[in-house]
């Protein structure tokens, strides 16, 4: 009897909240019947393949035209994967969504430790309700993103690092390989063994462009080297990219490169003596004398850009490829170990990519098995390099098919 | 000077009298038997000496010197080091860890410490003739050599008065003459040996001076020299007369069971059921008479088919019985009353109904298509709580807030109601008060005059004699002989408990 | 198997020591928790709820207006109960499958690895059999993951019953094979070819997907639980078998004595405990992701066994707390729209389970005077 009893007494508690919330929720209500009734009139036509070309923003023709009115006061909302803290990816997403804030005079909201996971597509539609800008920074929530765009065409969505695109929805990114090129300059010049090794996250094609991209850059410098790559299948789990430096570390490499969200290579990397990189963010501080350089993002000036021009009334959903040259992608300063020679030739190919005149991606190139992938003469094309499946001559290790 | 005195103690649990005024002494470099049957109060007298108890009242001498001894660490203090029936021992630990463990010795003990203790053990076990691997778990060892880490722990805090607490009953034949030799080594050197027990035959082979209680009394302390097994024997079941119960004659029935040269197998590759034979007849109770672990657990759970025989027939109303086929026991007739009835009879934290439920929800009447018969089968439950007079607070309380006696009335209301031809009953009134008891008696003798039969297994030789028809007495797993109720004598039967009879008896 | 055992338990005669008279009052435990008074669950709650509004105004946000939106994001609009039901949908699941392997004392821990399996077997049907029409495949892909979670259930049955094994070991270890399982093939083998090497399996197409609620996301694995929770209260309360169980539970030596085979009960029983828990695991590849990917699981099979332990295995307590759970999750991120950092969120989450289950323990125990 008792057992019923509490049961009982649970469900009391239960319909005591639910009498809470009814009395205080006509706001969520509203927004909620407004996204399901306009979700009726979906846009048939999303841009969705992936050989759609990429372009720079300033060559961009827009698919939808600039969405008219502005909004003067817009609700910014941003989606993160890890916690801002993680002093990678989302700590430098977070910088930039603090320098639009500061530029623009508005406050944006952030849900953070967001997973991969159908949690994101709930998060995304409930920020969906009561933003009119949704920035989602991570490549997982490129299907969810697109799912709620299309229930809640007044809402923008705006996607890191993703393909898939809608008449609200665009995507940004930037051209890392160039930085990742000049870091890799740098790599191939410190190492004494000829050996370099790169903790790498998934293999999808934004990790094979960058690491093809650090390893003709150090060729270019010291055309003995190879590099050793290891997969973790995680952005940020210290241990496991620890793990995977260490193993690195005792199969010879003595410079390190971890695309992961965590400092935890280039820790382990000064444990040992050797020197690495991370990145998305300057990791001077986590070990000084072992730090070399890596790819940084500064993700600040598009914030703003974006946002003010739904501001304005001009957003458009491009497929927008920072790089050097409008300050979206650097290199984090060069480490206090790194020669002033080498450091030169690094600044010198930096000024190239300023000038927006070299091509890194540029025949003749090998692949693994020493077939002419890219024939002498030619390039490829941002969208080419954008979905890369291959690695160049000198990578040891394989992409998972 | 006694090296241990004990002077009129008494030790009461509650109402129960578990010493009734007992004076006990045993001397230096002697092996002191303290005999008597199950609930005769031996253990409790040596768990007051190594410290579990206190006495009620009464006093303990050491040496001459009076002590109070308040807990075992003050036992061990003073030299007294038990070993209990249920060994003290740590699985995971070595034998070498079991025994030093509790040892004060300094924070750090340096890398050798182990290696030095371990020799030091394994020489005092060798100079008692106690061999076993002190470096092995626990777990790792068997019954015997665990029971030899136990004595050695003992040895190794200083015991001099080294009690042992039924030690044979784990052991294989074998392994106890190897004990007794170790005790003999213990004599030697100047120790006070207590070991109880209630087998005549290793007290004669052991023992120096025999104490024999019963039913808390001390009954008589005397020299092995000056006695044999058949005046022990005497002296452990006494001689009082027990009033029968009235039972009006009954011309037994047709044969309801035959039992036909029954082997059970038990640990250790020894059989717990020897060549068994037995009949019973509709409208007879036959009563089971024996000393505990000879047997009678292990037929009741063949019966039951709890467990499975290897050898020999059973027959029960003109079909063989399945073997290990507890439904098949059930469906057949045989209801079954446990030794234990919280532990194995009736489910604590269930109510009345679910309890009665037990061996009738297959049938039609208590469930139909797979789902139980609820409001009916509440109806059914309460007409036999009054029917059977259940005191309960109601239908639906678990069964372990119920007393001892309405536990056991629930658990014979289920056994009788499915209209048994046959109920093995085990220490039917085992923990009940008087009322209780008597409750219990009257139901066994109703079950008899509606001409069904009762096997009644109870280590109460009074209860087997009041009820029983016949009176068999099991011994090592065999049925040593049969008494009419007429002819049911305590001292013949103690006789026959103890393994006395025939050719073995002009042996001694 | 410590051969250690307190003083009161010593080999004696019962008739010598029936009781001891040492302390005046003693604790008792009730494991069936069944005398838990009705206050402390409310009570565990806003304790909880207390404590966290101390950090909450500490961070400098107004506690009530945190709690306010976190039920609000819950249970405060359609789209929240909606949600909150999405997610109640496999903790219920895997709360029934595992509340009856409970009813046994069977320990089953693996309804995360369980969860996986299932939802591994019912991405197969999608591979394996990718042109069949939805009548086809959503059955098809129900019988694969129930047969799929039930092996992997019996998988630590097995070893249970006829060797011994204990089941929490097995069943725990097997979780992490069933990782490893479905990274394989969403890493390896199923790997959308489309995908740029994201681990995850291409899209379902609309016949292999559970149909949803109009534009919501709450999906048809809804009725799936609805029937399953329903049939094991029928089940437990009212059928035979149910009772088989329930006696087993309550005394297992008993019930060799009513001679009910328990082996057999255990096989059965996990295969069914396994079975709900891949059953769980269709449904959210089927009805909410839409493919099998990494990651696929935030833990729904050991939260399940909050949720079972919560509701004391009973039907109805199962909904409730499974849909708590639910709303606790959904309601988590919710407040972090306002602003509150996530690690506040999962504070609350934390001190709302830890309460509950501290309260839990200690409507367990009873201190009583000694007779």
């Amino acid at each position: 009897m008792k057992k019923i009893k509490s049961t009982w007494s649970a469900s009391l508690v239960f319909v005591v909240m639910m009498v809470l919330v009814l009395s205080g929720c006509g706001n969520s209500n509203n927004g909620e019947s407004a996204g399901s009734s306009a979700s009726s009139s979906e846009s048939p036509s999303a841009s969705t393949s992936a050989s759609a070309a990429p372009s720079p923003s300033a060559s961009a023709s827009p698919s939808a035209a600039a969405s008219g009115d502005g909004i003067a006061n817009p609700r910014v909302a941003f989606v993160y994967i890890g916690p801002p803290g993680d002093g990678g990816w989302t700590f430098q997403h977070d910088q930039g969504v603090k320098y639009m804030e500061k530029e623009l005079g508005i406050k944006a909201d952030t849900v953070e430790n967001v997973p991969e996971s159908a949690d994101a597509e709930r998060i995304i539609t409930e920020l969906a309700q009561n933003h009119d800008i949704i920035f989602t920074t991570s490549f997982g929530y490129m299907d969810y993103t697109l799912n709620v765009a299309k229930k809640f065409p007044n809402v923008k969505f705006e996607h890191a690092g993703g393909y898939k695109t809608n008449d609200n929805m665009a995507t940004y990114f930037g051209k890392n390989w160039e930085a990742s090129y000049l870091s890799g300059i740098a790599a191939g010049k410190m190492t004494k063994k000829n050996h370099l090794g790169y903790v790498a996250a998934f293999p999808i094609p934004e990790l094979i462009y960058n690491i093809n991209a650090f390893t003709l850059g150090a060729q270019s410098v010291n055309k003995d080297v190879k590099v050793d790559v290891v997969w973790t299948n995680t952005w940020f789990d210290p241990t496991t990219e620890r793990n995977a430096a260490m193993s690195l570390l005792d199969k010879g490499a003595d410079v390190l490169m971890a695309y992961q969200d965590s400092p935890a290579s280039l820790q382990a990397a000064a444990e040992k003596g050797a020197m690495a990189g991370g990145n998305d963010s300057d990791m001077t501080r986590y070990a000084p004398k072992a730090y070399l350089t890596n790819p940084i993002w500064n993700w600040g000036p598009y914030y703003v850009k974006k946002v003010k021009a739904l501001m304005d009334g001009t957003w458009t959903n491009d497929q927008y490829l920072g790089s050097f040259t409008d300050g979206m992608v650097d290199i984090a300063p060069i480490g206090e170990s790194v020669p002033d020679d080498v450091k030169k030739l690094v600044e010198d190919q930096k000024a190239k990519f300023l000038a927006g005149d070299d091509n890194i991606y540029s025949g003749p190139i090998l692949d693994q098995s020493g077939a002419e992938k890219i024939p002498s003469g030619k390039s490829l094309t941002d969208a080419e390099i954008l979905e890369m499946n291959w690695f160049v001559q000198g990578v040891e290790g394989t992409i998972p098919q | 000077m006694h090296a241990i005195e004990m002077r009129r103690i008494v030790k009461q649990f509650g109402d129960v009298v578990a010493n009734d005024h007992v004076d006990f002494t045993a001397g230096a470099g002697e092996i002191h038997a303290l005999l008597g049957e199950n609930g005769a109060g031996k253990s409790t007298m040596m768990c007051m000496l190594s410290g579990v108890y206190r006495p009620t009242s009464g006093e303990i001498l050491l040496r001459g010197e009076q002590v109070r001894i308040r807990s075992p660490k003050d036992a061990a203090k003073l030299g007294v080091g038990m070993v209990y029936q249920n060994f003290r021992l740590v699985a995971t630990l070595t034998a070498a860890e079991n025994i030093v463990l509790g040892e004060r010795s300094s924070f750090w003990r340096g890398p050798n410490w182990m290696k030095n203790k371990q020799r030091e053990i394994k020489g005092l076990a060798e100079k008692f003739g106690l061999a076993f691997p002190v470096d092995r778990p626990i777990w790792q060892l068997s019954v015997g050599e665990q029971q030899r880490v136990e004595i050695v722990k003992t040895l190794y805090r200083g015991a001099q008065f080294i009690i042992l607490d039924e030690p044979t009953s784990v052991l294989t034949p074998g392994e106890a003459d190897q004990l007794f030799e170790t005790l003999r080594t213990m004599r030697a050197e100047g120790k006070t040996v207590i070991v109880t027990t209630h087998k005549l035959k290793e007290v004669m082979a052991v023992a120096d001076r025999i104490s024999v209680m019963r039913k808390g009394k001390m009954i008589h302390t005397i020299d092995k020299k000056d006695t044999n097994e058949r005046e022990l024997a005497r002296l452990m079941v006494g001689k009082e007369v027990v009033a029968q119960r009235d039972l009006p004659a009954r011309t037994p029935g047709r044969t309801l069971l035959e039992v036909n040269r029954l082997e059970v197998a038990a640990e250790h590759g020894r059989k717990a059921l020897d060549g068994l034979s037995l009949s019973i007849r509709a409208g007879e109770i036959v009563g089971i008479a024996g000393v505990a672990g000879n047997g009678q657990k292990e037929l009741a759970e063949v019966l039951t088919g709890l467990i499975p025989w290897r050898r020999g027939q059973i027959e029960f109303d003109g079909k063989p019985l399945r073997n290990a086929s507890v439904r098949g026991a059930i469906e057949a007739g045989i209801s079954h009353v446990p030794e234990n009835r919280m532990k194995s009879g009736l489910a604590g934290s269930l109510g009345l109904v679910d309890n009665l439920l037990f061996k009738s929800y297959r049938s039609a009447d208590r469930a139909r298509l797979g789902f139980l018969r609820i409001g009916r089968n509440k109806a059914w439950g309460q007409r036999l709580v009054e029917e059977f007079d259940v005191r309960t607070p109601g239908i639906d309380t678990p069964v372990q807030q119920l007393s001892g006696g309405n536990q056991q009335k629930l658990l014979f209301a289920r056994e009788i109601h499915h209209d048994p031809k046959l109920m093995v009953a085990v220490h039917p009134t085992q923990g009940l008060d008087v009322g209780a008891t008597e409750g219990v008696h009257r139901l066994l003798a109703k079950l008899r005059a509606e001409d069904k039969s009762v096997l009644l297994i109870s280590e109460d030789l009074d209860e087997v004699m009041q009820l029983s028809d016949r009176i068999l007495v099991i011994f090592g797993g065999r049925i040593v002989a049969e008494l009419g109720r007429g002819e049911a004598d305590r001292e013949i039967i103690g006789m026959y408990m103890a393994g006395l009879h025939g050719a073995e008896e002009e042996a001694i | 198997m410590s051969k250690i055992q307190a003083a009161s338990a010593l080999p004696l005669e019962p008739a010598e020591a029936p009781r001891r008279r040492r302390f005046s009052y003693r604790i008792e435990i009730d494991p069936s928790g069944t005398r838990n008074p009705w206050w402390i669950t409310p009570l565990s709650i806003l304790l909880a709820l207390v404590l966290c509004g101390i950090f909450i105004a500490a961070n400098g946000m107004n506690p009530m207006t945190v709690y306010a939106k976190m039920i609000k994001g819950a249970f405060g609009s359609s789209f929240g109960i909606t949600e909150t039901l999405v997610k109640a949908i496999p903790l219920l699941l895997c709360g029934i499958g595992v509340a009856i392997a409970y009813r046994i004392s069977v320990w089953n821990i693996g309804a995360e690895g369980q969860f996986l399996v299932g939802a591994v077997a019912a991405t197969a049907v999608t591979i394996w059999f990718p042109a069949l029409p939805i009548y086809g495949t959503i059955p098809l892909m129900v019988v694969f993951a129930i047969a799929a979670g039930g092996i992997w259930g019996l998988l630590t049955a097995i070893p249970r019953t006829y060797f011994q094994v204990n089941e929490l070991v097995t069943s725990l270890m097997l979780n992490y094979v069933a990782i490893l399982l479905l990274d394989y093939f969403v890493f390896g083998p199923w790997k959308d070819p489309k995908g740029f090497n994201f681990p995850g399996t291409p899209m379902f197409n609309d016949a292999q997907t559970l149909p949803a609620l109009g534009d919501t996301r709450l999906h048809f694995g809804l009725v799936f639980a609805i029937v399953a929770v329903v049939l094991y209260g029928l089940l437990v309360k009212y059928t035979k078998w149910g009772y088989e169980l329930r006696l087993i539970g309550a005394n297992p030596e008993a019930a060799k004595n009513a001679g009910i085979p328990i082996k057999r009960h255990i096989l059965l029983v996990m295969l069914i405990s396994g079975g709900l828990a891949g059953l769980a695991g269709m449904a959210e590849v089927s009805g909410v992701s839409h493919r099998l990917m990494y990651g696929i699981s935030p833990g729904y099979g050991y939260t399940a066994i909050i949720v079972a332990w919560l509701a004391k295995l009973n039907p109805i307590g199962l909904v409730v707390s499974a849909v708590l759970f639910g709303g606790l999750i959904v309601g988590g991120y919710s407040v972090q729209t306002i602003g509150l950092p996530s690690s506040i969120s999962n504070m609350i989450q934390g001190a709302i389970l830890f309460f509950l289950i501290a309260g839990g323990m200690f409507g367990k125990f009873r201190l009583r005077r000694n007779a």
